[in-house]
């Protein structure tokens, strides 16, 4: 049976709650939860206060994660995990307000095991910094999204993450071995591969690890992990090649992802829009001729000799398709740059070409290399419909990056430009309605419609169930099996369904 | 030793700029900049010479940062390139 | 205790027009999500609060013009910043197109904007309060304590060293070092006579401002501002060395905000360029060996406010007998002492463990001595690096050590 409370806590609740984190670690003030409302994704500012949780806690550890949600369970209140709320699903976006359970304060690097190469990690730390420490070891942890710089591997875990290099060292899923788990009825339990802690793989009861990885915190929330690292490569290599049309760069993309280097970590095609977009900015994008309409970037990592072997390969294959290398200084600057450069505001532009900050969404779907065309044909003439209606709408072109080393699918963005200053009721709408189009087309070409950040968000969700056909039923089976008092994130994921059908 | 000395009256009027495509300007060297005439929504904001420096190096400071963080060595596509002309 | 929202009064005049004049800037960042800002940030990596990130500081102002939050309700969360810069450098909107569209992100701007809004709707700080009216009372920062600061004796730091008043040239000496660590401005000024530099000091030096400014005491920023310039003029001073990174900040930034052409000719001189330059010119040349195992800690108003941070490794690597183990300076953009922006007054907890972090970076690499080029830094690092055994020190006297002079006066109280 759902329990979701009417906002405001009783004072009992608060009490318990305040006896678990302590008076410092419990925060009602307005502006502590409204800070803890949002996420990156566009964000209806409007409607602002329909997402404020009712108090936010920040538990130092485990313990504290797994009280707070045993309190939560007894009051059938709801509660809303928090990492660092950089995801782009409005995973963290409270949908019945609740107990925001903010878990960056567990922050800690724990054992490094030098000789297994693992270490233990809090739910709060980031990856950037983690890396900062092993490197005095030579280690590091392979998992480099966008967000790199600020996002925490409880994050990773709550959102099943994705990662730039990940065709060769693999994604979140593969480079977490195990992790603590706090289910929704407040028992911590450690999910892995089998039992032990640092095993990569296993066949030993139930394969739970992926099951536990993208839920959204709609069935727990990850507190501690423990990660498989590997030494920091010795070489890095990150050609950029132009091309004339988009065709061309699209079947060299191919080539270069199914070539096999060994030390290929990912591909990355920039379509004829996201060219243009980009030209927008030439300052750290030195001006290409206008016969530059298509983009293609790799990228290798590891042991230098196999990297110059698998970098004259590359640049081989890329030269029979005709592309021209842009040369190292592009090559390396943008390459470096991939976390910053790709979601600027103010690259936002009215139809008259003025200047505007614009808000970043990021569709990330997930596509086989062969749907490609007709993904980007009807995703473009989706948004220019859009943009045609109103301003506040604005095409930043398409990526389409490898996401496993035989370059099978391809992690699909459209990056749309929205005005949020600008925002109101009737564009809202219309930008759902857009995204419910856009999901359907992902799931029509037979990919899915998120490929990392989730498919939570407005209009997306209701695509879910027709995506996943049949094993939507199971999810449901499964929330309400943990999460019997409908607790944990609810309203994610269209889940509050689960409870008001009998299922048994 | 004004080289390194702070003057207002050097620091407020930028380099005169010049057009270098259709939507960017250039007043320093290897430094684009937006054409002005696009930031009428957005005005600009008062950017003494000291700070677009300062900003610049230190992206080119961070870039190499980046670099190192994620590998020892940054293999040259110039180079590889040459070797397989060789061939 | 309820928990049910209540609405904030409706934006009086002053807050409409804050909103106005950084609705742009606010939804810049609201828009961006980036929060590259977080990792970077001192008060983060120790509290993990979200209240008191950059992203948070400037949605702030998006929940002001829905009317959703006023001044009243944030006042407090802005006091959790050292206004050290790391998250506007950092931010992408800054390092990767702020010059480009000649727009950036100005986060320490705001901090300083919504303090100033505060104390103008009567919302004080009550250590700030106390600190910014002391100041008032007797021209400096109550850096001693209980211990009372005088205007007679700003100089008595100099009482030995027989510096003439006035001239071309004067040296501005900061609060902290004037009446405090009195062996940095010691040092300097005998630096500067052993190179033969000319320079004198002010007739009647008040505290720069700056920190008053940082507070949200703006009036009062300014009206010091115009002493002091007014002092500078009347001595016919047109160049003025600084040795603190602080004033540095205030002469080159706020000062010119204050008044505009008319302060067209006034030179600013970093002490630890003009040394680096004089090093390099033959004028200077340390020979003392001093054998210590130092690190570096970049002072935040010269690496990341300023993009200075090449000067002071050129004159440590010219100190004879000096192991140094460097961390470079953009890993340096998440280190901090914590002793900027009134942050110590109010919340010295917070100073006290972001410190204790520095301090613990710099233990890493296994030194002895950790050295900075900015006072106010060095009291809160001084106090952190008792528990790991390691001394602080300021470059100025190490340089003037390794040029044989005997610094004299005190580096703590």
């Amino acid at each position: 049976m759902s329990t979701v409370t009417a906002p405001g806590l009783a004072d009992e609740v608060l009490g318990e709650l305040r006896d678990v984190v302590g008076d410092e670690h419990l925060l009602v003030d307005k502006p502590a939860r409204m800070h803890r409302a949002r996420v990156p994704a566009p964000f209806p500012v409007h409607r602002w206060a329909r997402h404020i949780p009712d108090v936010v806690v920040l538990p130092a550890c485990t313990e504290e994660v797994a009280a707070v949600i045993e309190v939560a369970n007894r009051f059938g209140v709801p509660v809303v995990p928090r990492c660092g709320g950089t995801g782009l699903t409005d995973g963290a976006v409270p949908l019945h307000h609740g107990i925001l359970l903010d878990v960056k304060r567990l922050q800690y690097i724990g054992d490094i095991d030098l000789e297994n190469r693992t270490c233990v990690v809090g739910a709060g730390v980031n990856m950037l910094k983690l890396n900062e420490a092993l490197a005095r070891h030579d280690l590091f942890y392979p998992d480099d999204p966008a967000s790199y710089p600020c996002s925490l591997v409880g994050g990773r875990i709550g959102t099943s993450g994705w990662s730039l290099i990940g065709s060769r060292y693999g994604h979140t899923r593969d480079l977490v071995l195990s992790f603590l788990h706090v289910l929704p009825t407040g028992e911590v339990i450690r999910i892995g591969e089998g039992g032990g802690p640092r095993i990569s793989k296993s066949s030993s009861g139930y394969q739970m690890k992926q099951l536990f990885m993208g839920h959204q915190g709609t069935l727990g929330v990850a507190t501690e992990a423990t990660l498989k690292l590997y030494p920091k490569p010795e070489a890095e290599f990150s050609p950029f090649w132009a091309f004339e049309e988009y065709d061309t760069g699209y079947r060299a993309v191919r080539a270069l992802a199914q070539a096999d280097v060994a030390t290929f970590a990912g591909a990355v095609l920039f379509d004829e829009e996201k060219v243009r977009y980009l030209r927008r900015d030439d300052e750290a994008y030195i001006p290409q001729p206008e016969n530059v309409r298509a983009l293609v970037c790799s990228a290798l990592y590891g042991n230098e000799d196999e990297v110059r072997a698998g970098a004259g390969r590359l640049m081989r294959i890329a030269r029979s398709f005709g592309a021209r290398y842009m040369g190292d200084e592009i090559s390396q600057g943008d390459w470096a740059a991939r976390h910053d450069r790709y979601a600027t505001p103010l690259h936002g532009r009215t139809k008259a070409g003025q200047v505007v900050p614009m808000s970043w969404h990021c569709e990330d779907a997930a596509i086989n290399w062969s749907a490609l065309p007709a993904v980007r044909e009807q995703w473009h003439r989706i948004v220019a419909d859009l943009r045609s209606r109103s301003d506040v709408f604005d095409d930043w072109g398409m990526f389409s990056y490898t996401s496993a080393r035989t370059g099978v699918d391809y992690l699909t963005e459209i990056d749309v430009g929205i005005w949020e200053q600008e925002l109101d009721e009737e564009t809202w709408a219309m930008w759902v309605d857009a995204k419910r189009e856009i999901a359907r087309v992902a799931v029509a070409h037979g990919g899915s419609i998120s490929a990392c950040h989730g498919s939570c968000r407005e209009g997306e969700v209701d695509v879910v169930p027709e995506e996943l056909g049949g094993a939507y039923e199971v999810m449901r089976k499964i929330k309400r099996t943990l999460d019997p008092a409908n607790v944990m994130n609810p309203g994610k994921y269209g889940l509050d369904g689960a409870f008001e059908e009998d299922l048994a | 030793m004004s080289q390194f000395s702070y003057r207002r009256g050097e620091q407020v009027t930028p380099p005169p700029a010049r057009q270098t495509s259709d939507v960017s300007v250039m007043r320093f060297d290897h430094i684009y900049e937006v054409d002005p005439r696009l930031m009428q929504r957005v005005p600009q904001q008062p950017f003494p010479n000291w700070d677009t420096l300062r900003i610049a190096h230190g992206r080119e400071d961070h870039l190499a940062w980046m670099h190192r963080h994620f590998a020892h060595a940054v293999i040259s596509g110039a180079e590889v390139l040459d070797g397989l002309s060789d061939e | 205790m309820s928990t049910a929202r209540q609405d904030p009064p409706a934006p009086d005049a002053a807050t409409e027009e804050f909103v106005e004049q950084w609705r742009n800037a606010a939804y810049n960042c609201y828009s961006s999500g980036h929060k590259f800002c977080r990792e970077v940030c001192p008060v983060l990596q120790v509290t993990r609060n979200e209240s008191w990130t950059p992203t948070a500081f400037h949605a702030n102002v998006v929940a002001m013009e829905h009317g959703e939050l006023a001044v009243e309700d944030v006042a407090e969360d802005f006091v959790n910043c050292t206004q050290c810069g790391a998250c506007e450098l950092r931010c992408p909107n800054t390092l990767f197109t702020g010059d480009f569209y000649r727009f950036r992100t100005r986060t320490v701007d705001l901090v300083k904007a919504v303090r100033a809004l505060a104390v103008d709707k009567g919302i004080h700080q009550a250590g700030w309060q106390r600190w910014n009216s002391l100041t008032d009372e007797r021209r400096h920062e109550p850096v001693l304590g209980e211990a009372p600061i005088d205007q007679a004796h700003v100089a008595d730091w100099a009482d030995d060293l027989d510096l003439p008043v006035g001239g071309e040239t004067v040296l501005f000496v900061d609060c902290e070092a004037a009446f405090y660590r009195t062996s940095v401005p010691r040092a300097v000024a005998q630096i500067l006579k052993l190179a033969g530099y000319e320079f004198g000091l002010m007739r009647e030096q008040w505290c720069c401002g700056g920190p008053a400014a940082e507070m949200g005491y703006l009036d009062q920023a300014q009206r010091f501002a115009r002493h002091n310039l007014e002092d500078w003029r009347a001595v016919g001073a047109r160049r003025v060395i600084v040795l603190d990174p602080h004033d540095y900040i205030t002469f080159t930034e706020d000062y010119p905000k204050y008044f505009g052409e008319e302060y067209d000719d006034i030179e600013i001189v970093l002490a630890v360029e003009l040394f680096a330059e004089l090093i390099r010119d033959g004028r200077l040349s340390p020979s003392v060996a001093v054998e210590r195992t130092v690190t570096y800690h970049d002072p935040c108003r010269l690496n990341k406010r300023k993009g200075i941070w090449s000067e002071p490794r050129e004159i440590l690597r010219a100190i004879p007998g000096l192991e140094f183990r460097d961390v470079d300076r953009v890993t340096q953009w998440s280190y901090c002492s914590g002793g900027g922006a009134g942050l110590p007054i109010e919340k010295p907890e917070l100073t006290a463990a972001i410190s204790g972090r520095r301090l613990e970076r710099a233990a890493e690499l296994e030194v002895d001595t950790l050295v900075s080029a900015c006072p106010w830094s060095e009291r809160p690092l001084s106090q952190a690096g008792e528990e790991h055994r390691i001394d602080v020190v300021d470059i100025h006297e190490l340089l003037a050590e390794s040029l044989g002079i005997e610094v004299g006066g005190r580096r703590s109280a």
